[in-house]
């Protein structure tokens, strides 16, 4: 180093750094325009990927649900409506720790591990990303409260208000209105890809009843919105909004008015009433009994409520009855009657002599008149088939059937809709059994014999009718032939809503339209005609219906049916304490329509009332039957019933009095 | 204002306590362009903020206040004598370790870093921060009392000098200020004619030890900050989120940018750390390739005013001192807008004046003023004398 510090050099040491710094500056520049290449690359030449990755971020899709469709009954009132309620929600991309936050959560608000795993079930769903999934419906108002004071402990976790599925009546009609519960993967599975669609953000789907048969008229048509979230994933402002259309309102024939009355008449028995406007085949009340809360099944029933419900062996809450076949008995016999005339087995004139039983050609086995039962012994003497009917003798409908044969039989009862389901939208019905030869060798692999006839002309053997179906059939008789089916539906939005018939099914045209009110007339005196001095000459029904109130302004044409009830299982479970004698009482069936024979007005209801272990069709199912054409004649229809005999005309039907002094 | 403006001045008696402030203030110490630039970064920061916190009045008049006193503290700086600083250097140097040897001791931690010192009577500051002017200082007094270009001998005590409190600063575990102090001792060596060669073997030494550092002494966060920096998208919703969504918002921002408050990427959060480190993310987003350019271009004027002061200063010591603390500055701005952009890994360094802060921006107002002392002294030799 020659240099010393002495001999300083301060322009040399100036030039240096002025070097320096031209050097440096020569590097800041390179740096610089790296610097704004690289700025330039992503705002200019990829700037459209990195806008829609903005765009991506923000901008969700999300469904906005319809608001399902009310359902109203024939006097405006609500079956079904929609309550605001509070859900307590989870977007689990926005949880940190899933686990952590559900038991936080379970401390605030009551969880059930079904609460759980219905979630997670839910979650292992397809579904669309940034989604709610709900955890826990309808929030107290003291949860509500604790969730929001700890909203900020809770990232992801959502209170959302929602319409959810209300039934008023609670457990009114409840297999009939049936109910909605959460949407599980095959109903989702089952759904086309346009419905499914449609299905986006839906939690619930009708499951049972009308809920489920009017499901595409109730659900609506999905909305969508499209929302700007931040990083949290709140939602800042709705951007664009495709409104949802609400389900359509549907209006029932049945009458909540008639249905209470039923099932008020049926006390605390097990059993079923269908009531039936002749007219239109409108279902007034559809009643299957125990019911149950469908409102449970709405916010998610728990374990330990559904088990309740379901391992119930003998109250079977839901069950329905209403459409669930049992041996019909002897309420087929005014159908039977009907077939024998029609086919000439019979006229108005033929009688037996009935001795209480029935024997085959050349068998020993004896067919006894179970309505003998308990009676003293013996038979009904000479019979016709109105006496047959009015005093359900067996043993003419035992020699009826075997002369008519089971094909004729089949033939004839299918006309009424034995062994089918009619109903047009009620198509969960069962449709029984109407035994024939080609059925029996099907089902059971053997042959028809002669026997299986003759305990088939008393609605026993293999035939079983649902209360539904004998109901129609008791319309068919009301309507003197005219086949109206039955139907749940009677308007959409207010409008009456005609159901379209597909396969219409025919009339049961006669060859004599005079046997119509012949077996009317017999089905009247079933109620109406009274004990008197020749033996065992009364309706079944009288000491019911006629006797009990004998202030009566107007008749009922019936049917009394006992079905025999075999083979109870000893060992069955049941919540109430039922005697295993009470199970192997018979079965009380009933089947009526009114008013008959009035000169002006036509048959306003039909109905059949079907009571397990009920014992006997007259004392028990007969008194509810008329209740129920009271209410609805009387007290909802409020019927002007007095007859007024035209000026100088021929009354055009008889009279009760008339009526009752046809036999004398 | 020339000699006449002070006698007119005077001549107001009712404003002699102030005119005899300012006319102490205006004894050209101020730089007017360096002061110009800084208020126009100041103010940019401020509007930024206010788009980037989301309009949080509070936050914008803390850090306005911040401002202010950052402003006074640079005009008061302005009026050292250069001698001052220069004999006090060194006893800035030797306190400074002593605080960050006391923070080791008892100071605070704040985001991963012990780097706060809490004292009894004094707002809570870091004294790492002011290490990176001490060291412009301490090495321009050091190399300026022998002939430059320096020795090796002078250069590795520089080197010593400037290690020292870059080591306590690592071990506050707050790299990013510890390369950035060890970058103001290399620039102020650079300015001061350290051989060509010796930078060229220190830089490929670097270049041979990161993989070694990488191996055997990196942890796991900034290992995988490099690695999220060689591909952000291995691991999108961790290492690689920030720079992912820094990217999204600068680029979604185009030309001509959404506008001021209508950053999405800021406004709905997503740009981490918009406040601090990530602010330019937010300029970029809403003002776009323009905005961004003009910021750069601003950065660059005040860089290029203050080589200007270096250049022109009265002796070695001040040229030293001003250059460094402009390389440092124009670094600081360089490593903070290329770790937004993408181009270098993630490393904790604020945007100088826009990015919310306490020590750091007092700090760079310092800085500043230490600049503005420079050029008064230049102007002052200049003067005659009076």
């Amino acid at each position: 180093m020659s240099r010393r510090w002495h001999f300083r050099d301060y322009q040399a040491e100036r030039r240096l750094f002025k070097r320096r710094v031209a050097l440096v500056s020569s590097v800041i520049c390179l740096m610089l325009i790296i610097l704004i290449a690289k700025l330039a690359h992503l705002q200019v030449v990829r700037h459209e990927y990195f806008s829609a990755r903005s765009d991506g971020n923000r901008l969700h899709v999300q469904y906005v649900p319809p608001q399902r469709g009310l359902i109203y009954d024939r006097s405006g009132a609500l079956l079904a409506d929609n309550l605001p309620v509070y859900n307590l929600t989870v977007v689990p991309e926005e949880v940190g720790d899933l686990n952590a936050t559900l038991k936080y959560l379970a401390s605030l608000v009551k969880l059930t591990p079904d609460d759980i795993e219905t979630f997670q079930n839910q979650l292992r769903r397809s579904r669309v990303p940034y989604s709610s999934t709900p955890l826990r419906y309808v929030l107290s108002e003291e949860e509500k409260y604790r969730v929001a004071v700890n909203s900020h402990r809770l990232p992801g976790v959502n209170m959302e208000p929602q319409l959810m599925r209300h039934y008023p009546f609670d457990d009114l009609a409840a297999h009939a209105v049936g109910f909605v519960s959460h949407i599980n993967q095959q109903e989702l599975d089952a759904l086309n890809e346009t419905e499914f669609e449609n299905y986006g953000g839906a939690t619930h789907i009708g499951k049972t009843g009308v809920e489920r048969t009017y499901e595409r008229l109730l659900h609506g048509q999905v909305g969508y919105e499209t929302v700007e979230k931040n990083n949290r994933g709140r939602v800042m402002r709705v951007l664009e909004r495709t409104e949802s259309i609400a389900g359509r309102d549907i209006g029932l024939h049945l009458d909540y008015r008639l249905q209470m009355v039923a099932e008020e008449a049926l006390g605390d028995y097990r059993g079923a009433v269908v009531a039936i406007e002749p007219e239109t085949g409108g279902i007034l009340a559809m009643v299957s009994k125990p019911g149950f809360d469908p409102n449970l099944f709405v916010t998610g029933i728990s374990n330990r409520e559904y088990s309740i419900l379901v391992d119930d062996e003998i109250n079977t809450p839901m069950f329905d009855r209403s459409t669930s076949p049992y041996p019909p008995a002897s309420t087929i016999k005014p159908f039977l009657g009907l077939a024998g005339l029609d086919l000439g087995l019979v006229d108005y004139e033929y009688t037996i002599l009935d001795q209480g039983y029935f024997n085959l050609p050349g068998v020993s086995y004896r067919w006894n008149d179970y309505t003998m039962r308990t009676a003293i012994g013996g038979g009904h003497g000479e019979t016709d088939l109105r006496k047959a009917i009015y005093q359900s003798c067996d043993t003419f409908f035992y020699d009826l059937g075997y002369r008519m044969g089971i094909d004729a039989m089949h033939n004839f009862m299918s006309l009424f809709g034995f062994g089918a389901n009619l109903a047009l939208d009620v198509g969960y019905a069962r449709t029984g059994v109407l035994p024939s030869r080609s059925w029996k060798m099907e089902t059971r692999g053997e042959p028809w014999y002669p026997g299986d006839t003759v305990n088939s002309s008393i609605g026993q053997g293999f035939m079983l009718a649902t209360p539904l179906q004998l109901a129609t059939a008791a319309s068919v008789i009301a309507n003197e032939g005219r086949m109206v089916r039955p139907r749940m539906l009677r308007s959409v939005d207010g409008e009456p809503w005609p159901l379209r018939e597909e396969f219409p099914a025919p009339d049961v045209l006669l060859e004599n339209p005079d046997y119509w009110r012949y077996i009317r007339d017999a089905m009247v005196m079933v109620a109406h005609r009274p004990y008197s001095n020749v033996f065992r000459d009364y309706g079944t029904a009288y000491e019911a219906i006629a006797r009990a109130d004998p202030d009566m302004s107007y008749q009922i044409a019936g049917k009394t049916g006992t079905a025999q009830v075999v083979g109870i299982n000893q060992n069955v479970r049941s919540s109430s304490e039922i005697r295993v004698s009470d199970l192997n009482t018979d079965h009380a069936l009933f089947i009526a329509f009114a008013p008959a024979g009035h000169p002006r007005i036509n048959p306003k209801i039909a109905l059949a009332v079907f009571v397990e272990n009920g014992e006997h069709g007259s004392t028990v199912a007969g008194p509810v039957a008329k209740k129920i054409t009271d209410a609805w004649l009387l007290d909802i229809l409020r019927l002007d019933l007095s007859i007024q005999p035209e000026p100088g005309g021929e009354p055009t039907q008889r009279s009760p009095a008339e009526v009752a002094a046809v036999n004398e | 204002m020339n000699s006449q403006d002070y006698e007119q001045i005077q001549s107001a008696p009712q404003l002699r306590p102030m005119a005899r402030g300012l006319r102490y203030l205006s004894a050209a110490t101020i730089d007017l362009p360096l002061l110009v630039f800084v208020l126009l970064l100041c103010c940019i920061g401020l509007s930024a903020l206010y788009s980037a916190s989301d309009g949080d009045i509070d936050l914008i008049r803390r850090q306005a206040t911040i401002v202010g006193v950052g402003v006074a503290i640079m005009l008061l700086v302005a009026q050292f004598s250069l001698r001052l600083v220069r004999r006090l250097a060194f006893y800035l140097y030797l306190g400074g370790v002593a605080l960050l040897g006391l923070v080791l001791a008892i100071g605070v931690e704040a985001n991963g870093a012990r780097s706060w010192l809490d004292l009894p009577g004094l707002p809570s500051f870091q004294p790492s921060e002011l290490m990176k002017f001490i060291i412009p200082g301490v090495l321009a007094w050091y190399l300026a009392a022998q002939p430059l270009p320096p020795n090796p001998w002078r250069i590795l005590v520089a080197g010593i000098l400037t290690l020292v409190p870059a080591g306590l600063i690592v071990l506050q575990n707050d790299m990013g200020t510890a390369m950035l102090v060890v970058m103001s001792g290399f620039f102020v060596l650079l300015l001061a004619g350290m051989h060509l060669k010796l930078v060229a073997v220190g830089g490929l030494l670097v270049i041979l030890a990161s993989p070694l550092w990488y191996i055997f002494v990196a942890l796991e966060h900034q290992k995988s900050r490099i690695l999220s920096y060689i591909n952000p998208y291995t691991d999108p919703a961790g290492a690689g989120y920030n720079i992912i969504q820094s990217q999204i918002a600068i680029g979604s921002g185009g030309i001509y940018g959404k506008g001021f408050g209508e950053g999405d990427q800021s406004r709905l959060d997503f740009i981490p750390e918009s406040n601090t480190d990530f602010i330019f993310a937010v300029i970029a987003e809403e003002f776009g390739l323009v905005g961004a350019m003009a910021l750069i271009s601003l950065y660059v004027l005040l860089m290029l005013r203050g080589l200007q002061i270096a250049i022109n200063a009265r002796n070695i010591f001040a040229r030293l001192l001003a250059g460094g603390i402009v390389l440092i500055v124009f670094f600081n701005v360089y490593v903070n807008m290329a770790m937004v952009i993408g181009l270098l890994p993630v490393i904790g360094l604020p945007l100088p004046l826009i990015s919310r802060g306490g020590t750091a921006i007092i700090a760079f107002f310092i800085g500043f003023g230490l600049l503005m002392a420079v050029g008064a002294n230049a102007r002052k030799s200049r003067l005659p004398q009076n």
